[in-house]
């Protein structure tokens, strides 16, 4: 609910049914859009019902991100890794797309349970092309090494046309995100978010958590990058990286952007529902101070019977 | 990258159902019941416990109540399995009810449905033809200021659901378009893409009803046990309630004979918390029109076997299995729009007069077009051979009607025959919603829209009239 799950609701749903419908297939070709300008087109002909050919486009890079025949560093290798043999990568990729895979339902585990992680995989292909680079720093971290060959400080793309930044060290990983926001009151709401989140970290049950802070001027870490935006950096530990705490962290910090934006929404909509109930109560206040003649002229103004009474000519 | 070169996000919101998905699509993504599951624990708590010291608590405990939660299918699973949820439906008859709900069940749409972000996007929403200026003021409100949408455009169901008939080779403006939903039913003439909005005329039987009276006739344990050997004269059947008992009343017109059917015990052991749900899963999966229902009758008494559908479920509290039959609610139900009198004594006017006056009060030189293009949309049109029938009873007046006419005239001067032609779409679902996603696809759609710019100039008040009204009628 509070956090952005990593599937796709809808490839889920899309490939669910189709493994469960059985052996009838309808042509399905659909486009969709998801936060960031990530696109998909998914495919299923009438000749192949179990066969999904599932193209990704990823959010357009800036010049600073490093891209690798279109796609993150080590993103390849994450999909084999992730799907095996379910998954076929088809080079080149279609028109418009950065990645087109083609997915083969025969193929799945037969135990349910096991299909059904391997689909929720599948739908969150997402996390697994755009986290690669992030996750191979992480796993670095968790063993308490650098990568070789890495640059100081690594620009990965997260936004169209943006950037966040990792520095990794042995001990820890610092990101950075620039933020920028359009509007004048997401720009308050989202620094009083961000400030919120510095506070948070300081209550004892936080302690373990990555420290977090934000300042309008870029860190020393980010010497040398233009910025113009409100810049949140949280500290990574090995500890938050060990074992399965690996992938959820890649995910929040690949969508932490999304995740302040959803929420600078949520919040405008929570205030909107405040507004409107001070509002009732005022006006339930201003009717209840209203005298009776102010009611009963109402009524006359309405075209009511009233008007015929005689004993209220008065009016 | 620019929010026009993005598809825009096309949502229905229907009183039963919410269609949303991307313009450009021929499906929608999603099609989720409209309703909300809210924590309404703290509900009014806040405000009361001022007093009891500890404030600060009582008041982020209310805060994280309003945050908590559930929409769709899983506002109705999570309602089931536990009591601090209250599910709140915040559209009635067509209408947004209660906004703040509403509000939440867009968020959780574009957010964790859709999963888009709302400055990207253009928005295309829905509303019913009778929606009064004040609530397109509020929606663009809330779009505009909550979401930050680039671009809104709300759009009138019926003219979407004509544009869902478009197609390369005939681009038909004109037409009745009857919308029969979950929660509300309008018959809507258009001309050439204006709606002729004193024409337009609503019936307060829709597809919840039809639900309800699949309930109660499961329920009130009424059994319609035809007795074969009724006349062939029988035109009506009225279920009249006395007291707590119910009885079908069937009328033989030939010898004015009235048939009282008593009512049994039937042995169905649907839960009753759950009965309003089996009724309307029934509805969906079983309902089909007839064409007579005497025959109809007859049929399921000759072959029972054929025609009675058996449904099965568990029992949410204590878990244990039962089932029911389902005989003659399966044609019972549609019934409801051609002999409303079965259902509900205050409206006994069938749908298909309805129509036909609604035509009749349209300007004279449209009515003839009308005719030619009845188009069927809303999830309650999907029985089967609805369409048929429409078509028919419809037919039957207005031949009658030109042949009163020619009789008076004398044989001077004979009519044309009038076409009537209810169109039925394979899509008919959601025909508004695909509607919209053509609509939304177009070049134009970008300039029709109200812009953030424009609100911020001038305000809500840019949503305050649909162009569509503004016809020449």
């Amino acid at each position: 609910m509070i956090l952005l799950q990593s599937p796709s609701r809808f490839l889920l749903q899309i490939l669910q049914d189709r493994v469960l419908s059985g052996d009838k297939g309808v042509d399905i070709d659909c486009h969709t859009v998801e936060f960031d300008d990530v696109r998909y087109h998914i495919q299923f002909s009438m000749r192949n019902p179990k066969v999904m050919v599932l193209s990704v486009a990823l959010p357009l890079p800036p010049p600073e991100a490093m891209l690798y025949d279109g796609l993150p560093l080590g993103a390849i290798e994450a999909i084999k890794a992730a799907y095996g043999p379910v998954v076929q990568i088809l080079d080149p990729p279609k028109d418009g797309f950065d990645l087109t895979m083609k997915i083969n339902l025969t193929k799945l585990p037969p135990d349910e349970e096991q299909r059904n992680s391997v689909l929720t995989q599948i739908a969150s292909v997402r996390e697994v092309v755009l986290g690669a680079p992030l996750k191979l720093l992480l796993k670095h971290l968790a063993s308490k090494t650098v990568a070789p060959n890495v640059d100081k400080l690594v620009a990965l793309v997260h936004r169209p046309n943006e950037s966040f930044f990792v520095a990794p060290q042995a001990d820890k990983v610092t990101v950075v995100y620039p933020m920028r926001f359009q509007d004048s009151i997401d720009i308050v709401l989202a620094t009083s978010f961000l400030q919120e989140f510095v506070e948070a970290r300081r209550t004892s049950a936080l302690n373990n958590a990555p420290s977090c802070l934000w300042s309008p001027v870029p860190p020393l870490e980010l010497k040398g990058v233009p910025s113009d935006a409100l810049n949140a950096n949280a500290v990574v530990f090995p500890r938050h990286v060990e074992g399965k705490k690996l992938d959820k962290t890649v995910w929040s910090l690949l969508t932490f952007h999304a995740y302040v934006s959803y929420h600078v929404k949520c919040s405008e909509g929570f205030m909107h529902t405040r507004m409107r109930r001070r509002v009732e109560t005022l006006i339930q206040a201003l009717d209840r101070a209203k005298s009776d003649a102010e009611k009963l002229k109402k009524l006359v103004n309405g075209g009511s019977f009233k008007r015929l009474s005689l004993k209220n000519d008065g009016n | 990258m620019d929010a026009a070169s993005r598809p825009a996000v096309v949502i229905d919101n229907g009183t039963g159902y919410t269609k949303m998905g991307f313009a450009g699509n021929v499906e929608p993504c999603f099609i989720t019941p409209t309703v909300v599951a809210v924590n309404d624990t703290f509900a009014g708590q806040t405000r009361a416990n001022t007093t009891k010291g500890n404030w600060m608590a009582q008041h982020s405990a209310g805060v994280m109540a309003d945050l908590d939660f559930f929409i769709g299918e899983d506002a109705l699973a999570c309602s089931r399995s536990s009591n601090t949820y209250s599910l709140s439906y915040p559209i009635h008859n067509g209408q947004v009810e209660n906004w703040d709900t509403m509000e939440r069940f867009w968020q959780q749409c574009i957010f964790n449905y859709l999963r888009c972000d709302p400055e990207d996007h253009y928005f295309l929403l829905t509303e019913s033809p009778l929606t009064p200026p004040e609530t397109r003021e509020y929606t663009g409100e809330i779009m505009f200021e909550t979401f930050n949408v680039p671009g809104l455009y709300i759009a009138c169901q019926p003219v979407l659901a004509l544009a869902a008939g478009y197609t390369t080779t005939k681009c038909e403006m004109t037409g009745v378009v009857v919308d029969v939903g979950d929660g509300a039913t309008h018959i809507v003439p258009v001309a050439d893409g204006y709606v002729i909005g004193s024409s337009i005329r609503s019936i307060p039987i829709t597809g919840k009803d039809v639900t309800q009276f699949i309930q109660q006739l499961s329920k009130m344990s009424l059994i319609l046990h035809y007795c074969g050997s009724m006349p062939l004269g029988v035109q009506m059947s009225i279920i009249t309630a006395q007291g707590n008992q119910r009885f079908l009343k069937i009328t033989a017109t030939n010898n004015e004979r009235e048939k009282m059917h008593e009512t049994e015990e039937r042995g169905e052991h649907i839960p009753p918390e759950e009965s309003f749900d089996v009724a309307r899963r029934v509805k969906e999966m079983y309902c089909y029109t007839c064409s007579d229902i005497v025959k109809e009758f007859n049929k399921h008494d000759r072959e029972p076997n054929k025609y009675i559908k058996h449904w099965s479920g568990i029992k949410p509290k204590t878990g244990a299995k039962y089932t029911c039959d389902i005989g003659y609610e399966r044609f019972l139900g549609p019934e409801i729009f051609f002999h409303p009198e079965i259902y509900n004594n205050d409206f006994t006017t069938p749908l298909h007069v309805v129509i036909d006056k609604c035509i009749q009060s349209s300007p004279i030189d449209t009515r003839r077009a009308l005719y030619k293009n009845i188009v069927l949309s809303g999830g309650s049109t999907m029985f089967k051979d609805f369409h048929r029938r429409l078509q028919r009873d419809l037919k039957k007046i207005v031949d009658a009607r030109v042949l009163a006419s020619n009789a008076r005239l004398g044989g001077d001067a004979k009519a044309q025959p009038i076409e009537v032609n209810v169109v039925s779409h394979p899509i008919q679902r959601y025909a508004v919603w695909f509607g919209g996603s053509v609509l939304a696809s177009t070049a134009e759609f970008y300039e029709a829209c109200h812009t953030k710019a424009e609100y911020e100039e001038y305000g809500a008040s840019i949503c305050r009239t649909n162009p569509v009204f503004k016809g020449m009628y």
